[in-house]
Formats: structure tokens, C-alpha cells, sequence
């Protein structure tokens, strides 16, 4: 890390700020509404600030113009500043305005998007060399590279996957990736958008340590988040952020749970979790189950010849190279029953997930729904009974509107009168009936999540799969997902909901299962 | 920190490997010098070691596979040609008015059929068997600007990108009841559905990846590094010489002769 830099700038600017902004109005050019108006905010070294907002209020904008992701001019005008170490670029929205070098800004400014995979830079074939290419870019010394990963790799917890493919790491591995890109060059300032998304309760851990390690070297940390995670706490100043603009800013003291400040759509996690009240009654589990898994086996192919971008793994007991992610694993979910697996980034929760309805197929062992063994039917018919939410709503969305989106595959199954009903009201269910024509890709992420969501709740399925439902949903989004889900095991269906929030899966489940070492154990 | 037991590594055990533009000039020479050489033998030597090669390398079906795409509708084509209307041709085996079927005809034609099968299997043999990321690296070493070497990367592992954007497009769709079968017209059916979704997210997501990208210095204009160390050697060095020095003998070699019998 070049901290010398980092030093001068402290020496040289005190407590000036390294980051600053005023925003008098931010508009994108095909919108005719503000994204962001009256928005002022200024980090000094050291300093940790904490910017909240519901999903939908600015936040990730703020972000990526902070970042310089969303350079002036490029996809919005703005009026206002936006000051880097006390140089100050002056925007009117008008051709004459300045532009901003990204590369430059970036050796300022690490960012973190919510969206981690987009960081990757697809071209590099192991985890070590992805974290090493902004190094590449800016010509440092291969010895200097490999002390300088070795060392994030040390601090993320990444150690273990220097080595793979990072096409192939989990969601919360894929993060941690992420955050490691953004600090291996040691920008004086880190801004991260909903970084605890995804990670598991060592990787919150994890990540709560690196930022008080930066904090404590001088860089100035920026969290964007929708939800009050317990590391927010110890933020020196809260930014809240609502339709666009700061409602409110100070200590977070000042802005307790009772102080009305924060809105309720902010979710306060250690709150929720307390609201718990004991365990749920059980449900009876007789007659046939709806899914069953018996002695599922599965190991991904990671052999010689997988593919020349695959590496090898050779794994210790294990000479053919290939790794068990699941080891006769034994699972029967009862129609109304709500189970929650839960287990470490990277455990194969999405792999257990994805074997359900057949796009993962056990190497050995058995998958019955309703009673049916699944093994030969295609994955299209197995969906008529079981429904999958994806872990990223970008795998699942691929239409041109949210209604579209939803109808999508509806009437083959209901055909077209029952399908326009149904779709309806799978959108109303989640609070989307508003944005029936919008595009999901233009959608907010709590929204992206929800529509995906009514995609698979519009189909009634017997089984409900969802992959880490929770993540990028703020207090409003929650409220719907726990609704749509409690409804759905009312109405006779079998859920199995896989998350690394336990205390959202302590309130919703009645069993709780962990995934570890390939095995299902109770949790 | 959580990673399972499963995921560490045990230490690497691969085998030795060879510097990517040492292949390359091998490939790039053997070509060369078969096609100046003209011999059916050396032609037949090639091939055999271009089999054994790739046979070696776990990657002959696909090398076979690609070598019947290319070569079959062009060694039909030569034996139309040459089969057929052979000037020098004595040795009449059939006529069909002008088209005469003659054993030097027959005999040219498959010689250049077997030149061309050498090239094309040393060249595929090649191609399966490097590895990108070494190769991107050798030529990012030697000078190649950041930015072409990106650009050369990401061709390289389009392919592979947008197969696997498709597939997960088509697990979408097959989660919400697409019925994909191993029937052809299934899947020609299927894909008719994922084509627009395809592009649509390939376009958007190169988009958001720009970003990523200037933001991380990929414009930049100074010197670059390479973090993937690319195994060299002296004795690696002078062989790439020594291949290019041959395959420019061979070269020059036949010009020669050319001329001489001309």
C-alpha cells in the first residue's frame, strides 16, 4: 500500500477534506426528476461515516458519483462541486463543465458497488491476478504485487481462493473480492455500497475488522447502507438520506430508534432479532413430503480438462481433483413447512438450492418432489412444482418490463386469462403494481429482489426455493418478503429459504438446518 | 475465515509449463516449413505428432472435432479440383467429356490435402493447448499496450462469457417452466428466446463494467507490470530462434528452387 501518499495528504491537509460534495441537484439525462438535490457532505482522514437511506433514496447515486462511476456529464448533469483533496471541480450541467480522469479520481477514491461481479475484470483467470490488476496498471514491481495480495488476501479472509477461477466463487467470497480491488492500491478514501449484503457472520466480522484497520491508518470510510448493521454504530457521523435528499445528519447518538429521525424503512438487523418471540409452533410433518433429498452427493468437475480457465484444484484426500460440496445429504420438507438452511460463504447453499428443480443433477442420491423422483424430467417441468429464487435477481431477470417478467412462462401453465390475473397480483403482492411497465434492470435492488420474487410466488409452486432472499432488501422489502413467504406455507407450501441472516431465519423458520462440510445438520 | 475444509489447497502439482510464445513458434514454424517443404512424408510426421500431441493434452476430440470442420468440405474441394481437372494428369483412370479422373491429379490433390490437414492440426493443436492468461501475459511483458492486451483478452474468453450469460439466462427460463429437451429444434426454439435477453445484458453489463475498469487504471498510459509470472528459459529462448531462423530457411529455401525451375 503506498502509504506515504496517503501520509503527505494527511500532513498536507490536516483536517481539510479529502472528499467532499455539494450537490445542488443531480438529474439523469432520460429523467426529468432529480436523483439527488440539496446533497452536502465532506470526509475528512479517518473519518467513518455511515449514509443511510431506503432502497430507492439516492444512496447507491451518491456512491457512484462520490467514485467517479458516475462521471458529470455522462450519464446526468450535475450542479454543484465535488472537492478532492481541497481541489475543487465547479458543475453547472453546461458543456464547458470540467471531466474527471476515472483513473485518476480512482487512485482517491476505492468503490465498492453493490453489484460486486461487476468489479471483476473478466480477463483474469485466478482470484490472485483479479486483485492485482489495478497494481498491473499502475506499473508496480511483481514482488511489491505479491506482498500487497498476499496481504488483502490475508485481511479478506481470501487466502484459500487465491488460486481459483473467480467466476466461481460464492456471492459473499465474490464481495469480499470486491472490497479487496478497491483497498489493494490504499485509496486515501473507501466508499462501499451495501458491502454486508451477502456476507456471512465471519465475513461481517471480517469486514468490520478491515475497516477499523483503515480507519486506523487514516483512510476515510463511507458505508452506503439500507440497513443499521452493528458496525454502523461506530460510525462518527449518519447521513440519512430520503427521496433524493439529506433528511437528516449528526452522531448516530443523537439518532437512536426513539428519535424518529431514521425512518422505519431502515432496518435496525440487532432490533429484529430481538423482536423474535421464541420458537414457532411445529408443524406436523405426515404424509409425503413435497421435497425430499436422499443421500445427495454432488461434486463440481474440477478436474484436468474442465476447461482451460478452470485451475485444477488439488485437494488434500482428494486425487482426482475433485471436491464433494454435498455428502449424502438427507433432507423431507412437509407442505406449510418453513425450514432455513444457513452455513459459511462458499458452503454450497446455492449448489443444495439449485438441485431442487434439476439444474443441478446429485452424483448420487435421490431428489423426489411430491413424491416423484426428478431425476429424468426436465428442469421446465419440474418448475410447475418448484419455484427458485436466485441469489442474484440479475440471473433471474431477463425481460424487457416487470409485468413481462412475471408473465413470463405463466400461461403454459395457467394460460393467458389466469396468467394476467395472476401476474398482477404477484406484483401487487410485493408492492410493485406501480412499476408494472418499468424495466427490471432499471429497477432499485430491493425492487429487483421483490420482482424476482413475484416471478416465482405468480406461479404457486408446491416447493418455494429461495437463495438468500433477505440481501439488498431494506425494512419495507423485508416486511413484504416475510409476508409473501408466511403466506405461501399458509396456503400449503414447502419452503426452504437458504441466508446468512440468522435472525431473520430464527422469526420466519420453523427448523433451522446448517449446511457444513457438505453435510445438513440441525442448526 | 469460513472457508469450508474442502477449499484449501493442497499444494500445486501441475505439470511443467512451457512458455506460450515457444509454442507459438513451433506451431507458427512447423506450418511454415510444411507448406515450403512439400513433402508428403514430413506432411504425414506432422500429423501424426499433432494427434499424439493433443491425444497427450486431454484435448484431441475437440482438436479433431474443429479439424473435420475445417478440413473436410476443403479436402472434398481439392479433390473436385484437382481430381477432376488435372492438366499434367497422363494416367487417365476415367473421362467425363473435359473432367478426367487421373492418378496425378489424384496424387497433387492429396498431397496438398495432407500439407493442409499438417498446418491446420499443428495450428489447432496450438490453440487448445495454450493457455490465455500465460499468452495475454507473455505479450503484455513484451510491450503490448494494456489496453490491446484487454481487448485481445476478452475476444479470447467472449466465447466462453456469453455461453455462460446464456446458460444462466436459460436456467431462468427453465426455472419458470421452459422445457429445453436434447431434440434440436428444442433448443433452436429455446435459444430464439434467449437471443434478445442475451445481447440486451451483454450490452448492459459492459456498461457498468467500463466503469469498474477506468476506475482501476486501465487507460492508463505509463509503464504496466504483470503480476502472472510466464515460465521462460535461456534454452526456451533460443529454440523460439532457432524455430523462426528455420522456418525463414525453409522459406527462402523454396523461393530458390522456384526460381531455379522456373
Amino acid at each position: 500500500m503506498p502509504e506515504r501518499l496517503r501520509d503527505a495528504d494527511t500532513a498536507v491537509h490536516g483536517n481539510l477534506p479529502v472528499l467532499a460534495a455539494g450537490i445542488r441537484s443531480f438529474t439523469f439525462h432520460d429523467d426529468e426528476t432529480a436523483a439527488l438535490r440539496d446533497v452536502t457532505v465532506s470526509f475528512t482522514a479517518g473519518s467513518f461515516t455511515a449514509i443511510l437511506g431506503a432502497s430507492g433514496s439516492g444512496k447507491s447515486t451518491l456512491g457512484r458519483l462520490l467514485a467517479a462511476w458516475l462521471p458529470p456529464g455522462g450519464h446526468g448533469a450535475l450542479a454543484g462541486f465535488l472537492e478532492l483533496s481541497g481541489s475543487r471541480l465547479e458543475f453547472d450541467g453546461g458543456p464547458d463543465d470540467p471531466r474527471i480522469d476515472p483513473a485518476q479520481w480512482g487512485r482517491h477514491v476505492g468503490f465498492v458497488p453493490q453489484d460486486a461481479a461487476t468489479v471483476l475484470s473478466t480477463v483474469r483467470s485466478t482470484v490472485a491476478e483479479e486483485l492485482a490488476f489495478g497494481l498491473e496498471n499502475s506499473g508496480m514491481e511483481r514482488t511489491a504485487m505479491q506482498a500487497a495480495v498476499g496481504r488483502t488476501a490475508a485481511l479478506l479472509g481470501l487466502h484459500d481462493q487465491l488460486e481459483q477461477d473467480p467466476a466461481r466463487l460464492s456471492g459473499g467470497q465474490l464481495r469480499r473480492l470486491a472490497i479487496g480491488c478497491a483497498i489493494i492500491t490504499g485509496p486515501p478514501v473507501l466508499v462501499m455500497d451495501e458491502p454486508f449484503a451477502s456476507l456471512d457472520a465471519a465475513g461481517a466480522d471480517g469486514l468490520a475488522a478491515v475497516v477499523r484497520d483503515l480507519l486506523a491508518r487514516g483512510t476515510a470510510v463511507v458505508i452506503l447502507s439500507q440497513s443499521i448493521d452493528p458496525l454502523l454504530l461506530e460510525a462518527g457521523t449518519w447521513v440519512v438520506l430520503s427521496g433524493g435528499t439529506v433528511t437528516a445528519s449528526g452522531p448516530p447518538a443523537a439518532m437512536g430508534a426513539c428519535s424518529g429521525v431514521v425512518p422505519p424503512a431502515i432496518r435496525r438487523p440487532a432490533a429484529a432479532a430481538a423482536a423474535v418471540a421464541g420458537p414457532r409452533p411445529v408443524v406436523p410433518q405426515t404424509g409425503t413430503p413435497a421435497l425430499e433429498l436422499r443421500g445427495v452427493d454432488f461434486a463440481y468437475p474440477g478436474g484436468p480438462g474442465a476447461g482451460r480457465w478452470r485451475r485444477r484444484i488439488v485437494q488434500a484426500g482428494h486425487p482426482n481433483g475433485v471436491a464433494p460440496v454435498l455428502r449424502g445429504v438427507e433432507l423431507a420438507v412437509h407442505p406449510g413447512e418453513i425450514v432455513a438452511v444457513t452455513g459459511p460463504n462458499g458452503a454450497g447453499k446455492s449448489t443444495l438450492l439449485r438441485h431442487f428443480n434439476g439444474l443441478l443433477r446429485p452424483s448420487a442420491g435421490s431428489v423426489q418432489v411430491r413424491g416423484a423422483n426428478i431425476s429424468g424430467a426436465p428442469v421446465g417441468r419440474t418448475a410447475a412444482s418448484v419455484g427458485l429464487l436466485f441469489q442474484q435477481p440479475r440471473d433471474q431477470l431477463f425481460e424487457r418490463s416487470a409485468v413481462r417478467e412475471v408473465g413470463f412462462g405463466l400461461d403454459r401453465l395457467v394460460g393467458p386469462a389466469q396468467a394476467a390475473r395472476r401476474a398482477a397480483a404477484a406484483l401487487e403482492s410485493v408492492g410493485l403494481a406501480g412499476a408494472a411497465r418499468e424495466h427490471p434492470a432499471e429497477l432499485p435492488a430491493s425492487a429487483q429482489r421483490l420482482l424476482a420474487l413475484a416471478t416465482v410466488l405468480a406461479r404457486k409452486p408446491a416447493v418455494l426455493a429461495l437463495d438468500e432472499p433477505t440481501v439488498a432488501l431494506d425494512g419495507d422489502g423485508l416486511a413484504l418478503l416475510d409476508a409473501a413467504v408466511r403466506r405461501a406455507a399458509a396456503e400449503g407450501a414447502a419452503v426452504v429459504l437458504v441466508t446468512h441472516d440468522l435472525g431473520y431465519a430464527r422469526s420466519a423458520a420453523h427448523r433451522l438446518l446448517a449446511l457444513d462440510g457438505g453435510r445438513l445438520v440441525p442448526a | 475465515m469460513t472457508a469450508s475444509p474442502e477449499r484449501s489447497a493442497a499444494g500445486p502439482a501441475r505439470p511443467v509449463r512451457l512458455n506460450p510464445l515457444t509454442l507459438l513458434a513451433a506451431a507458427g514454424s512447423t506450418a511454415v516449413i510444411t507448406t515450403a517443404a512439400g513433402s508428403w512424408p514430413l506432411s504425414l510426421t506432422v500429423i501424426g505428432a499433432s494427434l499424439g500431441l493433443s491425444a497427450a493434452g486431454g484435448t484431441a476430440r475437440r482438436v479433431l472435432a474443429a479439424a473435420a470442420a475445417i478440413l473436410v468440405p476443403l479436402g472434398l474441394s481439392l479433390l473436385m479440383l484437382h481430381g477432376l481437372f488435372f492438366p499434367e494428369g497422363t494416367t487417365v483412370l476415367a473421362a467425363w467429356g473435359p473432367a478426367r479422373v487421373t492418378v496425378e491429379g489424384l496424387g497433387f490433390a492429396g498431397q496438398r490435402i495432407l500439407q493442409l490437414g499438417a498446418v491446420v492440426l499443428a495450428l489447432l493443436v496450438f490453440s487448445f493447448n495454450v493457455s490465455l492468461p500465460d499468452l495475454v501475459a507473455a505479450l503484455s511483458a513484451r510491450g503490448v499496450q494494456g489496453r490491446f492486451a484487454f481487448v485481445l483478452a476478452s475476444t479470447l474468453t467472449l466465447l466462453p462469457a456469453i455461453s455462460a450469460r446464456e446458460r444462466r439466462i436459460r436456467q431462468a427460463q427453465e426455472s419458470r417452466g421452459l422445457v429445453v429437451t436434447r431434440n434440436l429444434l428444442s433448443r433452436l426454439a429455446a435459444f430464439r428466446l434467449q437471443a434478445v435477453p442475451l445481447v440486451l445484458s451483454l450490452v448492459e453489463d459492459a456498461g457498468t463494467r467500463s466503469a469498474a475498469l477506468e476506475a482501476r487504471g486501465l487507460s492508463n498510459t505509463g509503464p504496466r507490470t504483470s503480476y502472472r509470472e510466464v515460465p521462460d528459459s535461456r534454452l526456451q529462448r533460443t529454440a523460439r530462434a532457432v524455430l523462426v531462423l528455420a522456418a525463414a530457411a525453409a522459406l527462402v529455401l523454396r523461393l530458390v528452387q522456384a526460381g531455379a525451375s522456373a
